[in-house]
C-alpha cells in the first residue's frame, strides 16, 4: 500500500475552475456552430459542395 | 512607466489563467467587427445575383471571424503600447488578464478558421482575400507600418477597407468596380477619421512612440493633410453617382453628408488651439463615423428597396 502523502501540485481556485469551465464552454459552442454551418452549407449546395470556383 | 505597472504579472509563479470569455471577446475589438461586418454586408448585399441564406449568413460570419483575429494578433503584438496609452490601458493583454501568447493562439486559431471555412464554404477567391486582409492588417500595419512611419494608418488603412471586397467577392466569386467603389470610400474616410482621434490623443501616441502624424509632422500639418484627405474623400464618395454606379439618392446623400464632413475640416483647420480645437477634432472623429455609416446605410437601403418594391407594386 502507498502511503506517500501524493504532492498538492496546482490546485485551483474556485474563481479559475468556474472561468476555465466558461471558456470550455464557449469553445464548445465555437465548435457546435462550425459543425451545423458545414451541415446547413452541404445541404444548400448538395452536390455542389463539392464544386468550389476560385 | 506603464499605465497599468501594478497588474504586471509575476512570471516566476505558474500562472493560471482567469481570463474570462469577456476577455477574449474584447480582443476581438467588437466595435471594430460591428463596422467590418456592416461594411462587408453592404458589400455583399450589392452584389448581383441571387445567393442562399446560408450562404450569405456564413460568408459574412466568416469575414466577421477573420475580423476579429486581426484584432486579437493585433492586441498580441502590441501590449507594451497598449499599456502606455490611455485609451487602450483597459485592454486584456495590458491588465494582465490574457498573456500575449495566449491571444497570438486565439488569433490564428480565429484566423485559420475562418479563411478555410470561407474557401471550402463559399469561394477561394474571397478566402485568400480574407487572408491578405489579415496578413495585411497583422504584419504590413500592425508589425510595421505603425511603428515606422506617419503614413501607417494612411496604408494600413486598406486593411480596413477590404471587407465588402472579400464580400463581394465571397457573393460573385469574381471582382468589379462597385467593390473597389467601396474599397475607396473606406480607404479615404481612414485618415481624416483617425488623426482627428490622433489629434486629441496626441499625448497618448507620444507616450507610446507611434510615429501618428501629430506627433511626427505638428498638429498644424495633421490638420491640413485631414482637409486634404476630406476633400478627396467627398469627391470619391460622390463619383460612383455620375459613374452610374450608384443611384441619385445614394448622390445626393453623399454630397450632403459630405458638405458636414468638409464643414468639420475646415473648423479643424481654422481652430487650433483652446476648447474650440479640441471640439473641433472630436467632432469631426464622431461625424466621420456617421458618415461612413449613412453612406452604407443608405447603398443598403438602396438594395432593400429594389428587392421588395416589385412585390409592393
Amino acid at each position: 500500500m502507498d502511503t506517500k502523502p501524493k504532492p498538492d501540485g496546482i490546485v485551483l481556485t474556485e474563481a479559475q475552475k468556474k472561468r476555465r469551465r466558461e471558456r470550455s464552454l464557449a469553445i464548445a459552442w465555437a465548435l457546435g456552430i462550425l459543425v451545423v454551418l458545414f451541415f446547413a452549407v452541404t445541404m444548400v449546395k448538395g452536390p455542389g459542395v463539392l464544386v468550389r470556383p476560385m | 512607466m506603464s499605465v497599468l505597472d501594478q497588474n504586471a504579472i509575476d512570471l516566476s509563479l505558474p500562472r493560471i489563467s482567469e481570463a474570462s470569455v469577456a476577455d477574449y471577446i474584447a480582443l476581438l475589438k467588437p466595435r471594430v467587427m460591428s463596422l467590418v461586418v456592416f461594411t462587408a454586408a453592404v458589400g455583399f448585399f450589392l452584389a448581383p445575383g441571387h445567393v442562399h441564406p446560408v450562404l450569405a449568413i456564413t460568408s459574412i460570419l466568416c469575414i466577421a471571424v477573420g475580423g476579429g483575429a486581426s484584432g486579437a494578433l493585433n492586441m498580441a503584438l502590441e501590449g507594451d503600447i497598449d499599456a502606455l496609452m490611455t485609451r487602450t490601458a483597459n485592454r486584456p493583454i495590458p491588465r494582465g488578464r490574457v498573456l500575449p501568447g495566449e491571444a497570438m493562439a486565439f488569433g490564428l486559431t480565429l484566423a485559420f478558421f475562418s479563411v478555410m471555412t470561407l474557401g471550402i464554404l463559399v469561394n477561394w477567391l474571397a478566402g485568400a482575400l480574407l487572408a491578405f486582409t489579415i496578413f495585411f492588417y497583422v504584419v504590413i500595419y500592425t508589425m510595421w507600418l505603425k511603428r515606422w512611419t506617419a503614413q501607417n494608418i494612411v496604408i494600413g488603412g486598406a486593411a480596413g477597407a477590404l471587407p465588402p471586397v472579400v464580400a463581394w467577392a465571397a457573393a460573385t466569386g469574381s471582382l468589379s468596380v462597385e467593390p473597389i467603389l467601396l474599397f475607396l470610400i473606406i480607404f479615404f474616410w481612414t485618415p481624416p477619421h483617425f488623426w482627428a482621434l490622433a489629434l486629441f490623443r496626441n499625448d497618448d501616441y507620444a507616450r507610446a512612440g507611434v510615429p501618428m502624424l501629430p506627433v511626427v509632422a505638428g498638429p498644424d500639418a495633421t490638420r491640413l493633410q485631414i482637409l486634404l484627405y476630406t476633400v478627396v474623400l467627398v469627391a470619391i464618395a460622390a463619383a460612383p453617382w455620375p459613374m452610374g454606379y450608384f443611384d441619385a439618392v445614394y448622390g445626393v446623400a453623399s454630397l450632403i453628408l459630405g458638405a458636414g464632413m468638409l464643414w468639420l475640416a475646415v473648423d479643424i483647420y481654422r481652430y487650433r488651439t483652446g476648447r474650440a480645437a479640441l471640439r473641433a477634432t472630436r467632432r469631426m472623429f464622431a461625424f466621420s463615423i456617421l458618415y461612413l455609416f449613412a453612406l452604407f446605410a443608405i447603398l443598403l437601403l438602396e438594395v432593400v428597396a429594389k428587392a421588395i418594391a416589385p412585390l409592393i407594386w
